[in-house]
């Protein structure tokens, strides 16, 4: 398949789309034309996965229709979709890990065969190696998914639409977790397939990436389009307007970073921190009350040092003290008795019991001062509810009430839930690991004003982010790490998106410490 | 689905706050979106609330149900307190050893050595008493104490040293088949266990029950207050839920994990010494038909109240349902393929319920 011969057009038309109590949809259109590269924004619960879910025949609406170059015309089901050309790469990777590239690549499609069973191994690789050859994508037909990074995934998953020959693609969040050197990459895949006529439709909270890839943008709110326009016409402002419906600006650009006192007392210091080949003896020290942004690339350390601080890894070498005194950290529990706590990286993965209540995971880590009676350890489920609704609504959690399934929340109030069960601990150190990811505007700003209130209280606030404006936006310090080494520090005025990914791609090395 | 409904009736109180993309395990309506007038007609109200009755009470209807026709058919036989009895004196080591499965499938292990413990516990007791002329009361100490160590080492190579809890299990109970036919040179013992030690199970006292079913019932109290009333079982359901999430809270996950195996090994002892004490003969490897029956019940109880979730008085219906339909169909004079094409299939449909209820 080269470039598409009839121009695509796919119109929904008032879409509606009800569950019990809840208006998914409600009267949404949307246009998505070949050749366009189509943003698709809003808070989440607007609407934009379900109408997703529409055009992949997941969801179907109680009203409305769906034309295709023109054509009523009815998506039953996920084959359906696959029939009429659309592919879907999903936020959560959907293939299959243990099979090889090609498989994943032709999966469904069918693959060739010999006697109509056995498969033929070879032609199979090289028909996959023709879809990634168009992404220009460097990533052998044979090897194992599995020990595929995040963004050759998803450059397996765009090949598989390709081998479909399909004429939409729809990618949810797919920046989320990339480089940049990622990120630059699959823009210029996307153009290019844009330019062979694909439509493509693009899912993000990036405003950035919105305005740097996208032709066209339609924003959702409450279930239905509220603005559809031209890219270029539009300016930052104008776009966070139209997402949140209110006139505020929630722009980071527009904050004033929080920043400390030079005579605050120390309260963490690292030194020599080790774990070879990862993180090599990175030393650093935090104030009371400082507000420190961690930058760097994914796979630059950071993470893997906070984890070491933390106490969730085991390190080779590397002291850590607290206001001074030395200690001994060797598992989750003993960074929490010394008062470093960790809000991971991976929410779903390591933050939150899911299948608990909120009420249930705000109190996991203090069960014992919410005892019955005197010191048998018999919880009383009362006093827990009291502590979780006075937290709840201390953080702003939207919840109708605390034995709420914590599975249910949104992301940015699951990150509030991870933080609420912290708060109250007495800790000291707060590490919050990419904890905007994934949320919406409005959650976002909620975030930045609960770790600037933790740092105005006096307590330590490590920000670990891969969106530097935010680490402008929020922190008087900044710390930049590459490769395992600490390179970099920045201070006040110098700190800059542009200082801060020079010093990741050390083209600016100057201004290392 | 029907069941979601209702959570997500609730949802819509406070719109924005359920994640699309992100959030996988909700698939079906994304986002409390705008509030509509519909949401409060009446006809839509019992639906969810009927699906939500039958997902977590169904199979205690069930099991209700099931009795009343039995009552109905054998009026004269089943409807009695001796078959009351009988019902739970047959129910009661199942339930004892259902109970302490329960403790480790919360924390997503599992435990295949029980069968085997069960017949070492029986064995040990066996000549501890009869050919070493032990006491027989510190003879059940020590047999409950192998019973402990065995949990401790299943424990500590599963959460320690990380083997897989099914194989290592496996190859567990291989062996403890192994030292209690060593212990007993597999021969049978019909004699020499002094009347008191037979008492233990069958001993009669307060209402008219044996003892048997008191010690069950014991048993199951402390295990609903452990693993719903304590810290230590909020942990346990903590590890189970996501255990990465509960180290990084500071959870000593590795000590409770192995504390879940210690609760089999004791449930076993306790099981191989009451089925001696019962049936006054040991006779080799008499545990093995403990096995499955345990599982179904456990499994059969995470279809009701808290439905997804193993829980304790879930497989105390579980238990008790298998041990009804089993007394009934034999009074119906049932085949006894019946009996376990009906058991099978009872399970199979619990087992499948109980997913649905998890993906609500």
């Amino acid at each position: 398949m080269n470039a598409v011969s009839a121009p695509l057009k796919i119109e929904a038309r008032g879409l509606v789309k009800e569950y019990p109590g809840v208006r998914a949809l409600n009267g949404a259109d949307l246009t998505i034309e070949g050749g366009r590269i189509h943003g698709l924004l809003g808070k989440n619960g607007a609407g934009k996965s379900t109408i997703i879910k529409v055009l992949a025949g997941a969801v179907h609406p109680d009203e409305g229709e769906i034309l295709v170059n023109g054509e009523p015309t009815s998506i039953p089901d996920p084959h359906a979709a696959g029939a009429l050309g659309f592919a879907f790469a999903h936020q959560e990777l959907m293939d299959v890990s243990n099979l090889t590239v090609a498989e994943n690549v032709l999966l469904g499609l069918g693959y060739p065969t010999v006697a109509g069973s056995l498969v033929r191994t070879r032609a199979m690789r090289k028909q996959a190696r023709q879809a990634l050859d168009r992404l220009e994508a460097d990533i052998d037909p044979a090897a194992p998914l599995a020990s595929l990074s995040v963004a050759e995934r998803r450059l397996v998953v765009i090949a598989h639409g390709l081998a479909a020959d399909a004429r939409m693609i729809v990618l949810d969040e797919p920046t989320a977790s990339l480089t940049d050197s990622e990120i630059e990459h699959l823009d210029k895949v996307l153009r290019s397939l844009r330019n062979d006529g694909v439509a493509i439709v693009y899912v993000s909270h990036r405003l950035d990436e919105i305005f740097n890839l996208t032709d066209e943008v339609s924003v959702f709110r409450d279930g239905a389009n509220v603005f559809e326009g031209k890219t270029a016409e539009l300016s930052r402002a104008e776009l966070i307007d139209r997402i949140t419906g209110e006139k505020i600006s929630v722009d980071v650009e527009a904050r004033t970073p929080h920043v400390v006192a030079a005579e605050a007392p120390e309260l963490l210091r690292v030194e020599n921190m080790t774990l070879p080949g990862v993180v090599e003896n990175v030393s650093f020290e935090l104030k009371a009350g400082e507000m420190l942004g961690i930058a760097g690339l994914v796979g630059s350390g950071r993470t893997e040092l906070m984890r070491l601080i933390f106490g969730a890894d085991k390190s080779s070498a590397g002291e850590v003290y607290l206001r001074g005194e030395k200690q001994k950290i060797r598992t989750p529990r003993d960074g929490i008795e010394a008062g470093i706590v960790l809000l991971p990286e991976d929410r779903k993965g390591h933050g939150g019991v899911f299948t608990f209540s909120v009420r249930k995971n705000i109190t996991l880590p203090s069960m014992p001062k919410f005892r019955l009676v005197g010191p048998a350890p018999f919880p009383s489920a009362r006093r827990e509810k009291a502590a979780a609704r006075e937290l709840v609504q201390r953080l702003e959690i939207k919840v109708p009430n605390v034995e709420h399934p914590a599975r249910h929340l949104s992301g940015g109030n699951q990150q509030k839930m991870v933080l609420a069960k912290w708060l109250d601990t007495g800790a000291d150190v707060f590490i919050f690991d990419e904890p905007t990811q994934g949320i919406d505007i409005g959650g976002k700003e909620d975030v930045y004003r609960l770790m600037t209130g933790l740092a105005e209280r006096g307590k330590g606030v490590i920000f670990i982010s891969s969106e530097f404006t935010e680490l402008v936006g929020t922190c008087g310090r900044v710390l930049v790490m590459r490769e395992g080494h600490l390179v970099a520090e920045f201070k006040g005025e110098s700190i800059t998106e542009e200082t801060l990914v020079g010093a990741c791609y050390e083209h600016d090395s100057e201004a290392a410490a | 689905m029907a069941e979601t409904a209702a959570i997500h009736r609730s949802e819509n109180a406070n719109e924005g706050w359920e994640s699309v993309g992100e959030n996988q395990t909700v698939t079906e309506p994304p986002a409390g979106a705008t509030n509509t007038a519909v949401a409060s007609t009446p006809q839509r109200e019992w639906g969810p609330i009927a699906a939500n009755i039958a997902g977590k009470y169904g199979l205690l209807i069930t099991f209700l149900l099931t009795i009343v026709v039995f009552c109905l058919l054998r009026p004269d036989t089943f409807a009695t307190w001796d078959n009351a009895e009988a019902i739970l004196t047959l129910a009661a080591p199942p339930m004892i050893m259902a109970v302490g499965l329960t403790v480790v499938l919360v924390m997503q292990d599992f435990d295949l050595s029980f069968g085997a413990m069960i017949g070492l516990a029986g064995g040990a007791v066996t000549t501890f008493i009869v050919s070493d002329g032990i006491g027989w009361g510190l003879a059940i100490l020590m047999v409950l104490g192998i019973g402990v160590v065995v949990g401790i080492l299943n424990g500590f190579m599963v959460a320690y040293l990380g083997g897989n809890s099914f194989i290592i299990t496996l190859a567990m109970g291989t062996v403890l088949t192994g030292v209690e036919f060593a212990l007993t040179g597999q021969d049978t013992v019909f004699q020499g266990l002094p009347l008191d030690f037979l008492d233990i199970a069958s001993g009669s006292s307060i209402l008219g029950f044996n003892n048997q079913i008191w010690i069950a019932l014991g048993i199951i109290i402390l295990a609903w207050l452990l693993m719903d009333r304590t810290e230590l079982g909020r942990y346990m359901y903590a590890i189970g839920g996501n255990e990465e999430a509960a180290r990084l809270s500071g959870l000593r996950v590795r000590p409770y994990r192995v504390i879940g195996f210690i609760a089999v090994g004791l449930a076993a002892s306790i099981v191989g010494i009451l089925m001696i004490s019962l049936s006054g003969s040991y006779s080799p490897n008499g545990g093995a038909t403990y096995l499955l029956p345990a599982f179904a019940a456990v499994f059969l109880g995470a279809a009701v109240f808290r439905p997804g979730e193993f829980n304790i008085p879930g497989t105390v219906i579980g238990v008790l349902f298998l041990g009804v339909i089993q007394t009934g169909l034999i009074m119906l004079n049932t085949e006894s393929y019946v009996i376990n094409l009906v058991q099978g299939g009872i399970l199979i449909a619990a087992v499948l319920v109980s997913r649905l209820g998890q993906r609500a």
